[in-house]
């Protein structure tokens, strides 16, 4: 008879660990069955942030690279999606598809001059990118729409027709969200994962020692780099037709900062994280919207402000590691995962 | 069209906003060099600065009582800052620390907006200074106030670090803390006046600023990352340096407002100052160290 502890352990590793995936994946399958309309919409929120802080987990988590940039790819990939799909037509799954690579072509060149850099440097650097990037969306007025932003995005088609919008969005959310939580996890065990782990201090290993081995860092940073800007590029393009009219303020440095206070919060040794942040933060977010007016009225963004703020801090002085942590402390043997 | 008077206004304007970003990055600078910590919340400061100025000379008070309570008010922020969130995780990873203070950032960023609205504010130019006319370019009347306010911030940081015991502490905990320990200095009593420092500095920047480009609650990050580009690309390592990618910024900026269709003169400036960067990372003056 196992004890419950050992059930849990069980569950998180090896071979059980597709059980907890599929089941993860059949709970979200049947949220919208249970939740109603409002819900829906606040899950697919949620797994829009998820996909982003998944890149950003990657790359913090396992790379060692800060980025407080994200927004910029995720608006690279909505910008593109919106352009193109409204000038010249063409398939908005195409499009999905060649903006997340030229997201992460731009990743490539912008990656190889940041990885040289220290890492606080690179989170300075990063968010100055993000802001050059939204006065450029503004001051490319007649291919962005400028700060009044691009309308009259077409849906994701299905077949022949563009299904109800909401719950359609759900579906193609959180299936993608699925599927690069695999790619992920596999990444994480893959040759690229594995030299990272080496790499990275947060796993035991040391840059010098990786080095020395003959592991060539600049690469695997720079690819995984790519990565976590290919996953924000899809997530902006799904979010693009979603809300079907994007403008540059939620592509800003606020938006950066968020994901990577998701991904702190979420916990960054797992890729199971960025569901933890993003649930949080969405869940603290329309609370918050909810009540404050009611009991105190005001201006909500302030209390969302004050909220993040104050759980970032609170995240980094009191559970470092992040919420993942907690799961981590039922089974020390197995570190990623 | 671009005879001597456009020259002439970029100029003014480049050494303008060149003043705003060095006196930014000094205060990103004061911090760094003392506790390693790179500051996101230091155009928090300046926010703090400009709108408690406007909140107490709109309540009444004059002035100069209503800037030096808006910056003893900032300083206080700033200990605060230091005493109860970065001193707690002193021991942590760089990048930590740099998470630390971008909470601390938002947080100040939504009490500012809970308790004056998003709208913008104002103050008159200092004494009512008026607009100067020269060889056909104007030059606001609150310009040699910030330029001026610059120059003496600028004066009594070189003869702080140079010539006062607590100046020369400072630059010992920058320059080695386990030397400056040794001998005696209180390595965290010097991380937390570098701090009061550097939240004075940005309160007095921001009140001064006030007159010429207004401020809201959320003026403090951009504030931030054009201080901090400035002080990367000069070399944040020194003071000199910070100083001169601060005008390098300022100029950049005043030029291409200058010469650009308007809206592309953020875009065009700090994307240079991004690619100068990148490509001489130890920053213009060579600094020690690995950057």
């Amino acid at each position: 008879m196992r004890t419950v502890k050992e059930k849990i352990r069980a569950l998180l590793s090896g071979r059980e660990h597709r059980m907890v995936l599929a089941l993860f994946a059949v709970v979200l399958m049947t949220v919208p069955l249970v939740a109603g309309p409002y819900g829906v919409i606040v899950m697919v929120d949620v797994g829009l942030y998820s996909i982003v802080t998944m890149g950003l987990i990657l790359l913090m988590g396992f790379a060692g690279q800060i980025s407080l940039g994200q927004g910029v790819f995720f608006g690279l990939g909505a910008y593109m999606s919106g352009i193109i799909t409204t000038r010249c037509g063409l398939s908005p799954w195409l499009v999905l598809l060649v903006a997340a690579v030229a997201a992460g072509a731009v990743a490539i060149v912008v990656g190889r001059a940041l990885v040289r850099l220290r890492g606080l440097i690179v989170a300075g650097v990063t968010l100055a990118l993000n802001l050059v990037f939204c006065s450029l969306v503004v001051s490319l007025r007649d291919l962005t729409g400028g700060a009044t932003g691009l309308p009259l995005i077409p849906r994701l088609p299905l077949g022949g027709f563009a299904p109800s919008n909401t719950l359609f969005s759900y579906y193609v959310v959180w299936i993608v969200a699925i599927l690069l939580l695999v790619f992920s996890l596999n990444l994480v065990n893959s040759r690229t994962g594995r030299a990272l782990k080496s790499v990275n201090l947060l796993a035991g290993g040391s840059e010098d020692t990786a080095q020395v081995l003959g592991v060539d860092i600049i690469r695997y940073k720079v690819q995984v780099f790519a990565v976590g800007a290919i996953y924000a590029s899809i997530a902006g393009s799904l979010y693009a037709h979603y809300t079907g009219c994007i403008e540059p303020g939620a592509f800003g440095v606020h938006f950066s900062v968020l994901v990577a206070i998701m991904a702190i919060i979420g916990g960054m040794t797992s890729p199971w994280g960025a569901f933890l942040g993003a649930g949080l933060i969405v869940s603290v977010n329309e609370a918050l919207r909810e009540v404050m007016p009611a009991v105190v009225g005001g201006s909500t963004g302030a209390y969302e402000l004050i909220a993040y703020g104050s759980i970032l801090v609170a995240t980094l002085l009191f559970l470092p590691q992040g919420l993942m942590s907690i799961w981590r402390r039922l089974q020390p043997q197995e570190r990623f995962r | 069209m671009l005879d001597l008077s456009a020259i002439l206004q970029f100029f003014i304007s480049g050494v303008n906003l060149g003043c705003i970003y060095a006196a930014i990055g000094l205060g990103l600078f004061v911090v760094y060099g003392v506790t390693g910590v790179l500051n996101l919340a230091q155009g928090e400061f300046v926010m703090l600065g400009g709108m408690l100025t406007v909140a107490f000379y709109t309540a009444g008070t004059a002035l100069v009582p209503s800037l030096l309570m808006a910056v003893i008010i900032a300083a206080l922020v700033g200990a605060m800052l230091y005493r109860l969130i970065i001193y707690p995780a002193r021991n942590s990873s760089g990048s930590t620390l740099v998470f630390l203070t971008l909470g601390f950032a938002f947080a100040t960023e939504g009490i500012a907006l809970s308790v004056w609205g998003w709208e913008f504010k104002s103050l008159p130019s200092f004494w009512g200074s008026p607009n100067i006319q020269l060889w056909g370019a104007t030059i606001f009347g609150q310009t040699p106030w910030v330029v001026g306010t610059t120059l003496l911030l600028v004066i009594g940081l070189f003869f702080f670090f140079g010539h006062t015991i607590h100046g020369k502490a400072l630059r010992a905990c920058a320059d080695e803390p386990l030397g400056a320990r040794t001998v005696g200095i209180s390595t965290d009593q010097m991380a937390l006046f570098s701090f009061v420092l550097a939240a004075s500095l940005g309160a007095v920047v921001g009140a001064v600023i006030t007159p010429l480009t207004m401020t809201g609650y959320g003026v403090g990050m951009p504030l931030t990352i054009k201080g901090l580009l400035a002080a990367l690309v000069g070399g944040i390592n020194r003071a000199e340096g910070v100083i001169l990618g601060g005008m390098a910024l300022g100029m950049a900026e005043a030029i291409s407002a200058g010469l650009m269709p308007s809206g592309y003169h953020g875009v065009i400036a700090l994307g240079i100052l991004i690619v100068v960067f990148l490509s001489r990372p130890r920053g213009l003056l060579v600094a020690p160290g690995k950057v």
